[in-house]
């Protein structure tokens, strides 16, 4: 808290006022969706119970506090846009069975609603006390083969340990909590991305070497495309987690191009896709299954497709302007009319009850976080900052494109939840710590970065994975 | 290359931010696309999806919502809800000669028939008000039960029925100018009263589906069986002859009178005919052909035509694939779907054996087709929609296919003509005839093969000059078609003009 109390005193608190006003139309659009959820439900005008709703408000509230008070100079849309989603969220989970999820706590048992709403406090705390306790990068572009390294072990476990979660093996248990690691890998990535890239920007950028008669490009560059492809090719086979690896190979290839700016290596990325892709589909059965599903859903509508054809349905019962909030048809009979509604296929229930227009609004809200993402990364002050700030928005917005093209078939269905909406607490938490890392990296207060080839040797050597690939790094060019 | 060392060229990388703004291009086009892709379903595709079937929507609303009624075209209650007490209702259906094709609807046993393909405008998902859709979650009744009216008649159904009693077959008769179904008969039948009644509903659904395949009375015959049509495909062939320019009517095959003694060798399989007795040494032309059902004539035609045209001009008849229409229907086949193996499958296809399998609503299109000189209307069955609140939708008569010349047709209709009325035609398919009143037909009898007796087979349609029914009757089974399917044919379209003058 010293560091906080410190940054208070260099400049003191901020009002935050454009964030307020969005925050306060976000409170009226969801408070206005709440009414008409209750209402729809009760049969008359409702209010229904405002106690999960006051609770929201107030972390939002919260949120928008804490920020102003510590005087953060930080974009002032990304809260309210998250802030917005957050409650759309909230809204279907109040509006789902709640029994889908359930978990004990002691004497109380909660369900869908409350849990996402416990969810979203973490997520918005994660939040600002990233956005708010993060002074320096430092320490992020220091280690950043520790945290490739950590990356690495943590995909490791999942793979020799991981739960099967619908056919995928994504969740990694310790003791009574459970989680979806590759929710926390895509930030490691982006970390170790960022601080990979802009050190050898200069190096992978320039031509070619020439080894006798064959133009290879040079191997560091190489090697790290390699093995990214490698590890998404693991990801899918290891774990059948086509939305993962996908995510990260596009944010890979994205970046990279970001980083050198020759179209030599986005052909590269997308010859290296095709021919996994063709791989992957020969010789995996669930990969042949994902694309045949997508090819002609209909098929098997009581089989393999069911999940994809309940989605359409529920996209079409929702038509231009949809059914209304609580009016939509999650259930008939006692069972669900779709599949994993609450996770992989929340966008299509949102988009029957608020309908295409709806759906397309969700749409331009990533759109919104896209740009004003990539505005803090072409606004930062070195390379770093503006490949993690880059990074950093491209693995939320990518990962709502796959969820969502998935869902309007538009590519193949790839399990992978939609950032601040499905339910669940690595994805919130995850996405929380994301935004605060944007919040961060766009305040204006941040240290200076530290001048190029700053990063000494003392430095280098804390970062013990380091030390090891710098040798490797300096043998191979 | 030049002297230089080629050495890496490590300078100032090229700044990020421009790049950046490409990527933020390439997001938008991605989310463009996402939402394209999204209006496709919920604005294109929305009224197919929620009109499907399997939408769960059907199930729920079905709990809920009363279904309107299914009336023929005279208003005749075909099928109705009717209250049972405890607030929920049940489905009674005055008239079960118009099944399989009316189907039926059971919370038990699910749905069938214009019960199940109408489900969704009978439930009333969609409304017909202008923009009703759209302002649906405004309304206070989620649902907009229409009625939905039939161009079928049921004293016409009545009377096929009674035709194929004690037989198994099918019948179709349908106005030409429209594509409108008047009947569409297919025995044997089941009576949905006892589905949908919870005291006899299960021991009489599993006795119907105990039956073996061939006696099953689930099967709607006139839509669903693929048969052998023997000679009466030889109309279809002629439309092939005509429209593909492989023949005229003139066209004449000189070897013929002697083919009709010795055979027709074709890659060392003879076609025979049995009519050379009444022929003789006369070469016969198209009208002589059709009116003596000359397999040898037929052979050479189809041989002339050749197993591509033969099958383009297949399609344009609606061959190949199922035929668009208000319940689901089978493909016919003039090839088995596999392409003509050689020229002995070709020529017996020509007149109506080896691999052709059709429909009975195939066939009833083939004669609908030349009844109304070369255009094939899309054959419908539902007339109309009609919503409590008075909003009518009318299915406006389209034509599918424009298939032959009016000339063309012409010459095959009075060919068809002389195959009723004419000296020779008259052995045939003579019992077809309307009395007083111009009538054209084609009998057929599909040889199975073995010791099963065949199929007996007749197409036709009324008056010739200005049709207003066109018939396909199959009597599986029945022997010879000039025994069976001919005067039934005769007296289903005697009906037809009697009832509709």
């Amino acid at each position: 808290m010293t560091g906080l109390a410190e940054t208070a005193d260099r400049r003191g608190p901020r009002f935050r006022r454009r964030e307020a006003l969005l925050l306060g139309g976000v409170a009226g659009a969801i408070t206005c969706g709440w009414v008409s959820l209750a209402s729809t439900v009760a049969g008359q005008p409702s209010m229904g119970d405002p106690l999960l709703l006051l609770a929201f408000l107030g972390m939002l509230g919260a949120a928008h506090a804490v920020l102003s008070l510590a005087g953060s100079r930080s974009d002032e849309v990304l809260l309210p846009v998250a802030g917005l989603l957050m409650g759309l969220s909230l809204l279907m989970m109040v509006r789902l069975p709640q029994g889908l999820v359930v978990q004990d706590f002691g004497p109380l048992e909660l369900g869908l609603a409350p849990l996402q709403l416990i969810w979203i406090g973490v997520s918005l705390t994660a939040a600002t006390v990233v956005a708010v306790a993060l002074r320096s990068d430092l320490w992020l572009r220091s280690y950043k083969y520790t945290w490739a390294a950590a990356g690495i072990a943590l995909l490791l476990l999942v793979f020799a340990f991981g739960e099967e979660t619908n056919g995928a093996r994504l969740t990694l248990r310790v003791g009574p909590v459970a989680g979806q690691p590759s929710e926390l890998l895509k930030i490691l990535l982006v970390v170790f991305l960022a601080g990979y890239l802009a050190d050898n920007r200069a190096l992978l950028a320039g031509r070619a070497t020439r080894l006798g008669p064959l133009r290879l490009p040079p191997l560091p560059y190489l090697l790290p495309m390699l093995a990214m492809w490698g590890i998404a090719l693991a990801i899918v086979v290891v774990q059948r987690d086509l939305g993962a690896a996908l995510l990260f190979y596009a944010v890979f290839v994205v970046l990279l191009w970001v980083a050198t700016q020759r179209l030599g290596d986005l052909a590269m990325g997308v010859l290296l896709f095709v021919v996994g892709a063709v791989v992957l589909y020969a010789f995996f059965p669930h990969v042949r299954g994902r694309v045949e599903i997508w090819l002609d859903p209909f098929a098997t509508a009581q089989g393999a497709g069911f999940q994809i054809v309940r989605g359409l349905y529920a996209l079409g019962r929702g038509g231009v302007l949809g059914t209304g909030l609580g009016a939509g048809l999650p259930g008939v009979d006692g069972h669900l009319s779709i599949p994993a509604v609450h996770t992989d296929f929340v966008f299509d229930a949102l988009a029957e009850e608020l309908g295409l227009a709806g759906a397309l609004v969700i749409l331009a809200l990533y759109v919104v976080l896209a740009q004003r993402g990539l505005r803090i990364a072409s606004a930062a002050r070195d390379d770093f900052r503006a490949l993690l700030a880059a990074g950093a928005t491209l693995v939320v917005v990518v990962q709502a494109a796959i969820i969502v093209a998935g869902d309007a078939r538009l590519i193949p269905l790839t399990g992978i939840t939609l950032p601040f909406v499905s339910y669940g607490g690595s994805s919130l938490l995850a996405n929380g710590i994301v935004l605060g890392l944007l919040l961060s990296l766009g305040d204006t207060r941040l240290a200076a970065p530290p001048p190029p080839q700053a990063i000494g040797r003392r430095e280098r050597l804390r970062d013990a994975a380091g030390a090891v690939a710098g040798r490797a790094e300096r043998v191979i060019s | 290359m030049s002297g230089l060392p080629d050495l890496p060229a490590v300078g100032a990388p090229p700044r990020i931010a421009p790049a950046l703004l490409r990527v933020a291009l390439s997001l938008i086009v991605v989310y463009g696309a996402i939402g394209a892709s999204l209006s496709w379903w919920q604005v294109v595709e929305a009224e197919r999806l929620t009109s499907d079937p399997g939408n769960p929507l059907l199930v729920a609303a079905e709990s809920e919502g009363r279904r309107g009624r299914i009336v023929d075209a005279r208003g005749v209650v075909l099928a109705e809800s009717v209250p049972v007490g405890d607030g929920s209702w049940t489905r009674r259906y005055p008239h079960p000669e118009a099944e399989p094709l009316l189907g039926y609807v059971s919370p038990d046993f699910g749905s069938a028939g214009l019960e199940r393909s109408f489900s969704a405008e009978l439930l009333g998902l969609r409304s017909l008000a202008p923009g009703g859709d759209l302002l649906r979650k405004l309304r206070r009744d989620a649902y907009d039960p229409q009625d939905v009216q039939l161009s079928l008649d049921v004293r016409l159904q009545r009377a096929a029925v009674a035709l194929l009693r004690g037989k198994r077959g099918a019948i179709v008769a349908i106005e030409p100018a429209s594509g409108r179904i008047l009947a569409l008969a297919s025995t044997p039948t089941f009576d949905p009263n006892r589905i949908v009644d919870p005291a006899t509903g299960a021991a009489y659904f599993a006795d119907l589906l105990d039956r073996p395949a061939e006696a099953s009375a689930l099967l709607d015959r006139a839509t669903m069986g693929r048969y052998t049509p023997g000679s009466v495909l030889k109309v279809a062939t002629a439309v092939a002859g005509l429209g593909s320019g492989a023949i005229t009517p003139q066209t004449i095959y000189p070897d013929q009178p002697a083919e009709e003694r010795t055979g027709f060798l074709v890659q060392g399989f003879r076609v025979r005919d049995g009519h050379h007795l009444q022929t003789g040494r006369r070469a016969l032309d198209l009208t002589g052909a059709i009116e003596v059902s000359c397999n040898i004539w037929f052979a050479h035609a189809g041989l002339d035509i050749g197993g591509r045209r033969f099958l383009a001009w297949g399609e344009r008849m609606g061959f190949g694939e199922a035929l668009p229409f208000d319940v689901p229907t089978a493909a016919s086949t003039l090839d088995g779907g596999d392409g003509f193996l050689d020229d002995v499958e070709l020529a017996n296809a020509a007149y109506g054996q080896s691999e052709t399998f059709v429909t009975p609503l195939q066939m009833a299109l083939v004669a609908a087709i030349v009844a109304d000189r070369g255009t094939l209307m899309r054959p419908h069955v539902v007339d109309e929609l009609r919503s409590a609140d008075g909003r009518v939708q009318t299915i406006v008569p389209e034509v599918w296919r424009q298939v032959l010349d009016a000339g063309q047709a012409e010459t095959i209709a009075l060919a068809m003509q002389q195959a009723v009325e004419g000296r020779l035609g008259r052995r045939f398919a003579g019992a077809a005839k309307v009395p007083g009143v111009p009538t054209a037909g084609k009998s057929g009898t599909a040889e199975l093969g073995g010791e099963r007796e065949p199929h007996a087979w007749f197409i036709g349609f009324a008056p010739v000059e200005a049709p207003r029914i066109a018939v396909a009757v199959i009597v599986e089974n029945g022997g010879a078609g000039s025994a069976s399917a001919v005067p039934m044919g005769g007296e289903l379209m005697a009906t037809w003009l009697k009832l509709a003058p």
